[in-house]
């Protein structure tokens, strides 16, 4: 069994992201592995035996090499790096992914389900569309017999069982496991696996298809207008005419 | 992390990487809980063995006795991360890592090391330390618990006090003076919890680190074979050589809460308004914020060259007596000045300030008081000895 777990690094959501000149400065925010990644990474060691034939895949600037190391910590037994400052459109990507599933040969692999810092979920369609091969997406639960899978996902109604054979694409969501932390000795022993750098040149590809223009950030205006709560009675007052004259929402 | 000089970026990416690790731990599970544990007295025992999952507990142990072999620097990160959550928290880790893990290393036998520390170190056993008395911490020396030669074993009698995971442990690392040749030397005897006459009473009304469980040892008759005997140790240097390791840890752990008791105080005074502006404008709030954020900072840097002497080998115990002296008291300083800052707030467990500054009384006390840290330093100083 080989497993392939597509990740990528993004803002860490647990921290402030720092802005500077109007867009996210992401050279000075923490950053982490993208957590619906996290569950693919996790369902590939529980789905091997100590991470054996487990490989993360990762597209993205050399800052993506921490949540690459994580994945290694976490117990994936290897990792291929191609390094690109380039945005990738989603249909290069998965041309570019197409090239390394082939020479990979993985019967199963993880995509997130929807991209924590773009909330593109188009990932996992784009690359089963380029292999060829079967998707279920959003999965909540996942049985491997033989070469048959069967997945739970979510519908806009409910929840949906699906059978399918491998290879596969699964793109993975909150609930379908519990993802581990690493442990100290594996961090330790992370350092010295395999993490194969390669280049867009290596796939043939030299362009995206998408160029970002601008980046701005969303304002919400406040007008940060304090009430004095010390007399509780006048302070309510004050907020019904707010409400009534500025707000106009009563 | 709050970290003004950028002191971590001179760790090694392994170190980096455990840090950080241990911080989301205790951000994710012990943060958002520890004050329903304080509240209730208790610490569970499912949270010992998440950190020996993690590779928390005695994490320098070598791999082949089940520890991870990280450096003492990582050791001290994980304490100040523990301690960021909780002096109590931190308290159980370093009495398992320090003071029953590492006597075994240090003291045991081949046939010790093999039975205990894989299992202490995942966290499957809890252990304790017994070496304080009720007669008084400080000069360990007059303890008066014995051990007697009895057949090919040993017979125990005493009592220990104030022992850090004593009604929860497994196994008991107890410290008694054994006549050898005329003379009394202290010995360190590993006791199984199913010992005949061994008991833990549990100690209760405690109003600092109630979020770990503190007992007393009771030995009556306790009587254990040859093999509890751990053969390297060997005089009063023996205990207060695994003190000087739990010390180092507790010059890290405190200024992790010395971070939680800023940061909380930082963004509580932002947000605060009185006269219409945030208190933290004021120029007396200012004042109290700097105070701590400079020895936050000093204390780090202080915890980080005494790691990187420690890796190194050139540790000196005055060293260390130093740093838990001075780390541990702007600690306490801070969560005080925090408290005021917190106004009513920061004497409800609502905030985390109040159980900070509480459980820092205890870490002021315990592991060697100020005041004999002070006496330490000061003899290393002047060559003169004022312990006598």
């Amino acid at each position: 069994m080989k497993i392939m777990c597509l990740i990528r690094q993004v803002p860490d959501a647990e921290a402030r992201v720092k802005t500077a000149n109007g867009t996210v400065d992401l050279q000075g925010s923490s950053m982490a592995l993208d957590g619906m990644d996290e569950y693919g990474v996790e369902q590939a060691l529980r789905m091997s035996e100590g991470g054996a034939g487990t490989v993360a895949v990762a597209v993205g600037p050399q800052r993506f090499e921490d949540a690459i190391r994580r994945t290694l910590a976490m117990g994936l037994e290897r990792a291929i790096h191609i390094e690109t400052d380039l945005v990738l459109d989603v249909v290069t990507t998965s041309r570019l992914l197409k090239a390394i599933a082939l020479e990979e040969q993985p019967d199963l692999i993880f995509v997130g389900g929807q991209h924590a810092d773009t909330d593109s979920q188009a990932m996992g369609a784009a690359l089963s569309e380029a292999l060829g091969w079967n998707l279920v997406t959003w999965t909540t639960e996942l049985t491997l017999e033989g070469q048959h899978v069967t997945a739970v996902h979510d519908v806009d109604d409910g929840k949906e069982t699906v059978e399918l054979e491998l290879p596969c694409v699964v793109t993975t969501q909150q609930g379908l496991n519990e993802p581990r932390y690493p442990t100290l000795p594996n961090i330790m022993k992370s350092k010295k696996k395999e993490l194969l750098k390669k280049s867009l040149n290596d796939y043939g590809i030299s362009s995206t298809m998408v160029r970002v223009v601008n980046q701005e950030i969303q304002q919400r205006a406040r007008l940060q207008h304090i009430i004095d709560g010390k007399d509780a009675a006048a302070a309510a007052e004050q907020l019904i005419v707010l409400l009534h004259t500025e707000a106009k929402v009563i | 992390m709050f970290d003004y000089f950028k002191t971590l970026e001179t760790l090694t990416s392994d170190e980096r990487d455990i840090h950080a690790l241990v911080r989301e731990f205790v951000d994710a599970e012990i943060i958002p809980n520890v004050q329903g544990w304080w509240d209730e007295g208790t610490l569970p025992r499912a949270l010992i063995s998440r950190m020996g999952e993690l590779g928390l507990l005695g994490s320098t142990t070598p791999e082949q006795y089940g520890g991870a072999g990280v450096s003492s620097t990582a050791y001290g990160l994980i304490c100040y991360e523990l301690e960021r959550g909780d002096s109590g928290v931190r308290s159980s880790a370093s009495v398992q890592g320090s003071l029953v893990m590492y006597p075994i290393y240090a003291y045991g036998s081949e046939a010790q090391k093999q039975k205990y520390l894989p299992e202490l170190a995942s966290g499957s056993l809890v252990g304790c330390f017994g070496l304080t008395e009720s007669d008084g911490g400080s000069d360990p020396a007059a303890m008066r618990t014995r051990a007697v030669r009895d057949g090919d074993g040993y017979v125990l009698n005493g009592s220990k006090m104030w022992i850090t995971n004593s009604p929860i442990a497994d196994i008991a690392v107890v410290w008694a003076k054994l006549e050898t040749d005329g003379v009394d030397v202290i010995r360190g005897f590993i006791v199984p919890r199913d010992a005949a006459g061994f008991s833990t009473p549990k100690l209760t009304h405690k109003m600092s680190l109630r979020a770990s469980v503190t007992g007393e040892i009771v030995l009556e008759d306790v009587r254990v074979g040859a093999d509890a005997l751990l053969p390297g140790s060997g005089g009063l240097k023996s205990p207060l050589g695994c003190l000087t390791q739990a010390r180092y840890g507790i010059a890290w752990g405190a200024i992790g809460a010395l971070e939680a008791v800023y940061t909380g105080s930082l963004e509580y005074t932002k947000t605060r308004t009185t006269f219409g502006k945030p208190i933290a404008s004021r120029q007396l709030v200012q004042d109290k914020l700097t105070w701590m954020a400079t020895q936050h900072t000093l204390g780090l840097l202080m915890a980080r060259q005494l790691g990187l002497h420690k890796d190194a080998g050139t540790m000196h115990y005055a060293q260390v007596s130093m740093a838990k002296r001075n780390n541990v008291r702007v600690a306490l300083q801070g969560a005080r000045l925090a408290r005021e800052l917190h106004g009513g707030n920061g004497i409800t467990t609502e905030y985390p300030i109040i159980r900070h500054m509480l459980n820092l009384e205890t870490v002021d006390t315990y592991e060697g008081t100020h005041d004999i840290h002070t006496l330490i330093v000061g003899r290393d100083l002047t060559g003169l000895n004022a312990l006598e």
